[in-house]
């Protein structure tokens, strides 16, 4: 019964101050999307760092000119390291059809001819092999003959492990100021519609209602702006990932072999239910000056 | 419901379910022994006073504005606490009362004020109810008492009505409502008149004195010497923060000849309506 006159109370409230609760969830809202927004580029930041990090590949670049027995001896010697997993020859033209298939290149790179892309190894390296241990075998495959370059992406893993790093960092930093922004957008939020209705409070307080009675309703009313602007966050970031992956999908493939994903389901719950606690607390905190009467 | 754990707390006595023994109902009601308060360190609003109030009593509090009236009432439903001395209400120290206890309290207690503490944008229902779903009393239980007491303060079939669209005196019976409704021990009406026409304060003086034909224990702050010259009631007077018996209550009444009244005061026995039990609040 008491909850259910709570509950009353609440809906009561969160109709007479619907505007107010509009602008608070809006503001909310985009906090939120904010936090997800980072979250999901760190997974797939993450997602794709991992992927290079664990499948080591190499680009053998042959010199031009390379006669085909020093190309076939050079396969042979590849193929017989332990650690190459597999090997794929990749002339001048089919670098060239690669790159323009995967890169969205304009007409003056697309009559670029096939000369101008090197032949090469493409080189899978065994699963597991350590960066360091990559680098030794590119050293001693440089010294054969008809070599030009070796790639071992390494820096490109780096550079990216290191933007990771960064980006949890700063998803880190925004996550903690999205708390606190949500804690006092309804704490605000809360204290005005307690300004505005302290009278009831005083009239309630005085008819020998309890501080967890008076209180309920607010902590429901601002449990619920949690929890709607966190939802709506949710779908509008779901919207906006819907729409935008296509753009970002056939890079990545051509990258690093894989593709966006969205946020795990348990991550999306809890990004909602700490919308819900996170509504619940901000209330409950600011209402507790106006209990005394 | 959870039986709750009446020893845990020294005032349980005020818990919702909790029921006076004998030794509570056979003590005067409210007992104030030397009680100061203290709002500046050199000037008390209220020194020294002491008061016995028997059940029963109907008493003006009265006294020029600043003389420490809405104080005496404020230190009884502990919106301020004393400085020294203390206040026994069913025989307990109200005074002394812990924060968690005072809304127990105040459920035995119901208060009139001059403004009328109304919610305006709730209906005439809405604000006699809260006082009941705060007891976390069943909802037809709620809707029965709230039209009972809507009747004794005759608005009967308005609780559908917003609050804000009443004169000021039926807003003043929505608050009387509102006092009434939970049948406590003592109401306490702090200047209950203080917004009214001469006329509608008579009304609601009457009013007053109808609840408390039932049996209920009133205290009426007022300063309208009209109103109190209408009526031979308890008179206690508060001069500078300190209380002068004007006239005499209850007590003296029993055990002295009783004095003649100057108008008949409305006796149980004189009311028509049905009496409702007042007594220290009890949930069923």
């Amino acid at each position: 019964m008491e909850l259910e006159a709570m509950m009353t109370r609440a809906r009561r409230g969160l109709r007479e101050e619907r505007r107010l609760y509009v602008v608070a969830v809006s503001s909310l809202a985009v906090a939120f999307l904010s936090v997800g927004g980072a979250l999901l580029a760190m997974q797939n930041l993450s997602r794709l760092a991992d992927r290079w990090g664990q499948s080591a590949r190499m680009t053998v670049y042959l010199a031009e000119g390379i006669e085909a027995a020093d190309r076939t001896q050079l396969q042979i010697t590849l193929e017989s390291l332990p650690e190459v997993a597999s090997l794929r020859h990749l002339s001048g033209a089919e670098a060239r059809e690669e790159f323009l298939a995967h890169a969205e290149v304009d007409s003056s790179l697309a009559a670029l001819p096939a000369d101008a892309f090197p032949a090469s190894f493409e080189v899978e390296l065994a699963a597991g092999t350590a960066p360091a241990r990559a680098a030794t075998i590119a050293e001693r495959v440089g010294e054969l003959r008809g070599i030009d370059d070796i790639e071992t992406y390494q820096g490109w893993h780096e550079r990216l492990a290191a933007l990771v790093r960064a980006g949890r960092g700063v998803a880190g930093a925004l996550t903690f100021l999205v708390l606190l922004c949500v804690v006092a957008v309804i704490g605000n939020t809360i204290r005005l519609a307690v300004a505005r209705r302290r009278d009831e409070i005083e009239v309630m307080k005085l008819c020998g209602a309890t501080d967890r009675f008076v209180r309920g309703p607010f902590v429901l009313e601002g449990a619920f702006q949690g929890l709607l602007a966190a939802v709506l966050s949710v779908l509008v970031l779901m919207a906006a990932f819907a729409a935008l992956r296509g753009a970002f999908d056939a890079s990545l493939a051509a990258l690093a072999g894989t593709r966006t994903v969205f946020l795990h389901p348990a991550l999306l719950a809890a990004i909602i239910l700490s919308g819900g606690l996170l509504g619940a607390a901000g209330s409950a905190v600011s209402l507790r000056r106006y209990l005394q009467v | 419901m959870a039986k709750r754990k009446e020893g845990a707390r020294p005032f349980a006595f005020f818990r919702a379910g909790a029921r006076a023994d004998a030794v509570s109902t056979a003590k005067p009601i409210l007992v104030l022994e030397d009680v100061y308060k203290y709002f500046r360190e050199d000037h008390p609003t209220l020194r020294g006073v002491n008061l016995v109030v028997e059940r029963g009593e109907f008493c003006f509090v009265t006294g020029p504005s600043g003389a420490g009236k809405s104080t005496l009432l404020q230190l009884i439903y502990r919106k301020h606490t004393v400085d020294a001395g203390r206040i026994l209400f069913c025989g307990r120290d109200i005074a002394r009362l812990r924060e968690k206890s005072i809304p127990f309290l105040r459920r035995n207690l119901g208060i009139v004020f001059q403004d009328f503490k109304v919610v305006r944008h709730w209906t005439v229902q809405e604000n006699v109810a809260i006082a009941l779903d705060i007891l976390d009393m069943p909802r037809r239980l709620v809707r029965s008492r709230v039209g009972e007491a809507l009747e004794r303060v005759g608005l009967e079939g308005r609780g559908g009505e917003r609050t804000e669209n009443l004169s000021g005196g039926e807003m003043q019976r929505v608050a009387v409502a509102r006092a009434i409704v939970t049948e406590p021990a003592l109401i306490l009406a702090d200047e209950p008149t203080g917004n009214l026409d001469p006329h509608l304060a008579i009304d609601i003086l009457t009013l007053f004195e109808e609840i408390h034909a039932t049996g209920t224990t009133v205290l009426f702050a007022t300063h309208d010497h009209s109103l109190i010259a209408k009526r031979n009631h308890r008179l206690i007077s508060i001069d500078e923060g300190r209380v002068l018996e004007a006239r005499q209550g209850l007590a003296s009444w029993r055990s002295d000849a009783p004095p003649a009244p100057a108008e008949e005061p409305v006796t149980p026995a004189d009311n028509p309506r049905p009496v409702l039990r007042p007594g220290l609040h009890a949930v069923s």
